[in-house]
């Protein structure tokens, strides 16, 4: 089962925070398949959805570029800064809070 | 795996600009990435056609564009947010400023000035342009958009002229009769004819016009007319000319005494003053007025005392500052002569009398100053010849 954009759209800046974390530094594709791999498929990052969010966590200030020509075409490696990386952690906990009252919410609901 | 060739790179580099994707960092980000869906994916004996056209069309919906529409829409947004935020501190803080300069300026305590300006300045360079570029944003219609421009531009008219009036600037007014003109002649007629007719905003609309010309009213019942002004500087003119007079007759009776008698005209220390003020008088009766020497005609000549200060003629490089240090030592000098006469009668210059370059003072009290400086001066020589000739008799 694949979930839907609008469930990744909002957990993808946090996704994104947490493979760069792991794995130093990364390029987009790279991304998509590394989140494919570790879910199982599950998840499956889109491009449309996942270069708006890198250029606007770039433009945030929370991941750096780095820019590598490999023959005629450009590899840009995305990073965490700083920022990113105090923001990771206060990502996180927030989505998992977020998927503590979920549960709850939605166990009182199909009660 | 497929190897990719300089040529198809190019081809794929060039599909990406051709279906409308302008930024160049996300073009790179693109054709790397299909790139290496290719090179990954595809055999190395497949169709490279015929796979790249099935691989772009699963990067949109309608069209590759909309990866680049979104990626601006999150950038923008990110902007409106911080504009927002800088918006809201801007206003907050120049709210504050501007509240302990004017609490500082009544209870005259140092600092008021820069407090006052640097609230004016955020408020109007800072808070009023962030408001109209965010509000202008939120309006739909044209309308809309031009009453908040037209109000955004009177609010900051206003709010530069009031800073231009109290940092003595020339153009002040003109700054706040334009703020009126603006609101009057271009907002109201617009704010009028958009929602008279909305029976939905038809009863705000009519509130509001009233607002607009009882504020503006108000505004220029506190303003000067034109006649007024002219008035208000011939009565400056006459009162100076006065003054004027008052030295010249001092100055004759001054000399006639002294022909009367065996005496000097004049102490030395005395028509050191009188030679350093008379300059400084001339220099700045003729900055103001472009004339001289005034006579009862300055009426028709329109060369009258203003309301300028004279503050605006004291620059560093300006030859009234030298001669007003002159002044200031000639008069200390003096004052040491009054000391040693004060047996005889004479009375000390006060500080005040001599012009302050750094204050706030119009050139009619300059002028005024200096012309009561020249009396006090004269009077002193009058009392020394009178109390010689005594002297002289006993």
């Amino acid at each position: 089962m694949n979930y839907s954009s609008e469930l990744i759209k909002g957990t993808l800046k946090t996704i994104i925070l947490k493979l760069l974390s792991d794995n130093n530094k990364m390029y987009g594709y790279e991304m998509t398949q590394k989140v494919r791999e570790l879910t199982a498929d599950k998840i499956q990052i889109t491009e449309g959805a996942l270069y708006p969010t890198l250029h606007s966590m770039e433009n945030e200030g929370l991941i750096t570029v780095e820019s590598e020509f490999i023959g005629k075409r450009v590899r840009k490696y995305y990073s965490l800064s700083v920022a990113g990386k105090s923001k990771k952690a206060e990502k996180i906990s927030e989505l998992a809070d977020f998927i503590n009252t979920m549960k709850v919410l939605l166990d009182l609901r199909l009660q | 795996m497929y190897q990719l060739n300089d040529e198809q790179i190019t081809f794929i580099s060039n599909d990406i600009r051709a279906r409308g994707v302008e930024m160049e960092s996300l073009q790179d980000d693109l054709l790397d990435h299909i790139c290496c869906i290719i090179e990954n994916r595809l055999e190395a004996t497949g169709d490279f056609h015929q796979f790249y056209a099935n691989v772009i069309q699963s990067f949109y919906k309608k069209e590759l564009r909309e990866i680049e529409t979104e990626t601006i829409l999150l950038l923008q947004n990110k902007n409106y947010y911080t504009m927002k935020k800088v918006m809201i501190n801007s206003g907050i803080l120049s709210a504050i400023i501007m509240s302990v300069g004017i609490f500082f300026k009544f209870q005259h305590l140092p600092g008021a000035g820069v407090l006052i300006f640097t609230g004016i300045l955020l408020f109007s360079f800072l808070f009023l342009p962030l408001l109209f570029v965010l509000r202008l944003k939120e309006k739909q219609h044209k309308n809309d958009k031009i009453l908040l421009g037209l109000g955004s531009l009177s609010a900051i008219l206003i709010s530069i002229g009031t800073l231009f009036k109290i940092m003595h600037w020339p153009g002040a007014n003109v700054l706040g009769i334009s703020s009126v003109v603006v609101l009057v002649l271009f907002y109201l007629p617009v704010n009028l004819v958009a929602g008279i007719r909305n029976p939905d905003i038809k009863m705000n609309t009519i509130v509001t016009s009233i607002l607009i010309i009882s504020g503006c009213g108000l505004f220029l019942s506190l303003a000067r007319s034109p006649q007024g002004s002219e008035l208000q500087y011939i009565k400056n003119t006459k009162y100076y000319l006065r003054n004027d007079m008052l030295v010249k007759n001092e100055l004759a009776l001054v000399s006639t005494i002294a022909k009367g008698g065996n005496v000097p005209a004049i102490s030395e220390a005395g028509r050191d003053v009188m030679e350093c003020s008379t300059l400084l008088k001339t220099f700045i009766l003729e900055k103001e007025t472009g004339e001289k020497e005034l006579n009862e005609n300055f009426v028709a000549k329109h060369a009258w005392l203003g309301e300028s200060y004279s503050e605006n003629f004291f620059g560093e490089s300006s030859p009234a500052t030298k001669q007003l240090d002159n002044l200031r030592t000639v008069v200390k000098r003096y004052n040491v002569f009054c000391a040693g006469h004060r047996s005889e009668g004479l009375n000390c210059i006060p500080d005040e009398t001599v012009i302050d370059a750094n204050g706030n003072e119009r050139v009619t009290d300059a002028l005024n100053n200096l012309a009561q400086l020249q009396l006090l001066v004269l009077q002193n020589e009058r009392i020394l010849q009178v109390s010689h000739r005594l002297s002289l008799r006993n």
